[in-house]
């Protein structure tokens, strides 16, 4: 056990504190725009708060860790890109401006007011399905985050990760968006501090100079310089802008910030300062892996990159970084960080679980009714209907989470999931939002040809991940275009 | 390679820089922004 008992005082306050504020935002929530969107009323700050909270977890650390010790700093180019295409967003407002504009709840609720209902549900459909996919690692790998730096035995992880869901579940089932919120807000201080903790004791004790010596002799050029690493190139940035582009404006977790501000100009600046904090989500986890690799990346080459060994025991590289937190952590700091990554997993999991059970009733449960001849809900019964999906994408969670294990590079797995409805989605509403001749038949194209061109050149033919990325995007704009040229658009 | 060295350095520099300051304004700031928040939902409340 690597917890001292000021640590585990640190760790239970924190815990105690954040349920109970969830838990105090029940009695703001009076209709289902408050529970699912804040109520539109919320201000920069707060927005940013939430904004960064809700994409900043363990699972962000865990995966950028091992992105930084598998790559080295050619690892980086891809959090620079995340951040720039987001600051490009919030400056030009470029999707969010008019999506704002049109007082939306969801994402697929656009395909409705733009196509077509039945686009709508298969667009729910997808984006719920590719959504609870790829939060479906998330629960184990954060588990084996806090089991490794806390030193609890791994056969408590099931134990440990059922119990801070029940808590997540517990606040935001209640409370919806305006318990998320407050508690992202706690959550986000929380979170930024243990990042700027721990970003200062990997280099105080791995030192810059080793750092840069250990990426030449491991990696030499390819460890920098992003398009000479084979797993890089120039299509693998492309594709990497496309998708930063899509996650940035249709991604329904972010854009249900996007819908929760107070305005279209709130929301973008909301966007630009949160692409700066988006900078430091990737680039500052991935100095912690190459930190990591620094000090215990010593064992057998796999793939050109030699194992972490870590007290004679080998590990996957994606366990280096916390283990090389559970080393490096002095007593009550250990505390504060354990506390900061279980904040960062708190917000993640309550703002995706509302998300993408928001998808489940507002995309698909309510439009099914509707389109069976039923009567609209009213404000209280959509609550509940959310409440219901809130349960079962838990219990999916809980089952699927703890017992699947991704291939190869967690942060690859998670693009792949996210594109296979990402593709589609962003084509159809960019070509929605700016290009009057998109109709109902180049939407289908395009949101089949986008999941498509996901699913068969990865899982089928086994094709390169960006490669892979690229053909989703493509497929899916060949779709749209052809689609609705095809057929005159529907009056 | 040193090109590159010295491109992620500054990046870093930035990255960090800016991820702490944006962080303590958002602290301070933010407070004030939960508080009327809350005012505007309670009113929207008491409306019905």
């Amino acid at each position: 056990m690597n917890f001292a008992p000021v640590d585990w005082a640190i760790v239970a306050g924190y815990l105690i504190a954040t349920v109970a504020v969830g838990l105090a935002g029940k009695r703001f929530v009076g209709s289902v725009a408050h529970y699912l969107v804040a109520g539109r009323e919320l201000g920069l700050y707060v927005g940013i708060a939430t904004l960064a909270a809700t994409e900043i977890g363990t699972i962000t650390f865990m995966y950028n860790g091992e992105f930084g010790y598998r790559y080295g700093f050619a690892a980086f180019a891809p959090a620079l890109i995340s951040g720039l295409v987001m600051i490009f967003v919030g400056r030009t407002g470029f999707v969010i401006r008019r999506l704002r504009d049109l007082r939306l709840m969801t994402v697929p609720e656009y395909f409705e007011v733009r196509y077509s209902r039945g686009l709508r549900i298969v667009t729910g459909v997808l984006v719920a399905l590719g959504g609870i996919l790829n939060m479906g690692v998330f629960l184990k790998i954060e588990g084996e985050f806090l089991t490794v730096v806390s030193g609890i035995d791994s056969r408590y992880l099931v134990g440990v990760m059922t119990v801070i869901l029940l808590l997540e579940l517990l606040y935001t089932v209640l409370g919806g968006m305006v318990s998320v919120v407050i508690t992202d807000f706690l959550q986000y201080v929380l979170l930024s501090v243990a990042t700027i903790l721990v970003s200062i004791y990997a280099v105080t004790f791995a030192g810059w100079t080793n750092i840069v010596s250990k990426v030449t002799h491991v990696m030499g050029h390819a460890g920098f310089s992003p398009i000479a690493n084979p797993k890089f190139g120039i299509t693998f940035l492309v594709w990497q802008t496309l998708l930063w582009l899509s996650l940035h404006t249709c991604w329904q977790t972010t854009a249900m910030r996007v819908f929760s501000t107070k305005s279209a100009e709130t929301s973008k600046r909301v966007m630009t300062w949160t692409g700066f904090i988006f900078l430091g989500r990737g680039m500052l986890p991935m100095l912690w892996g190459i930190a990591a690799l620094t000090l215990y990346g010593t064992g057998a080459l796999h793939g050109g990159v030699p194992h972490p060994v870590v007290d004679g025991q080998t590990l996957a590289p994606i366990d280096a970084m916390p283990a090389m937190l559970a080393h490096i952590l002095g007593p009550g700091v250990r505390g504060v960080v354990v506390a900061g990554m279980l904040a960062a997993t708190m917000s993640v999991n309550s703002s995706y679980l509302l998300g993408w059970s928001a998808v489940i009733s507002q995309d698909v449960i309510l439009p099914v009714r509707q389109a069976l001849g039923r009567g609209a809900l009213g404000s209280r019964a959509q609550i509940l209907v959310n409440r219901v999906a809130n349960l079962f994408v838990s219990l999916f969670l809980l089952f699927w989470g703890l017992y699947y294990r991704p291939p190869g590079a967690v942060y690859l797995y998670l693009n792949i999931t996210g594109t296979i409805f990402l593709a589609g989605a962003f084509v159809c509403v960019v070509g929605g939002l700016y290009w009057k001749r998109s109709n109902v038949l180049g939407g289908y194209a395009a949101m089949l040809a986008g999941a498509a061109g996901a699913i068969v050149p990865f899982f089928v033919l086994q094709w390169d991940e960006n490669v892979t990325g690229f053909a989703a995007f493509g497929l899916a704009l060949c779709g749209l275009v052809v689609g609705s040229l095809l057929r005159r658009r529907e009056p | 390679m040193n090109l590159w060295l010295i491109f992620w350095t500054l990046m870093l520099v930035v990255a960090g820089g800016s991820f702490a300051a944006i962080t303590l304004v958002v602290t301070v700031r933010g407070l004030r922004d939960l508080r009327q928040w809350f005012a505007t939902l309670g009113r929207q409340n008491a409306d019905g």
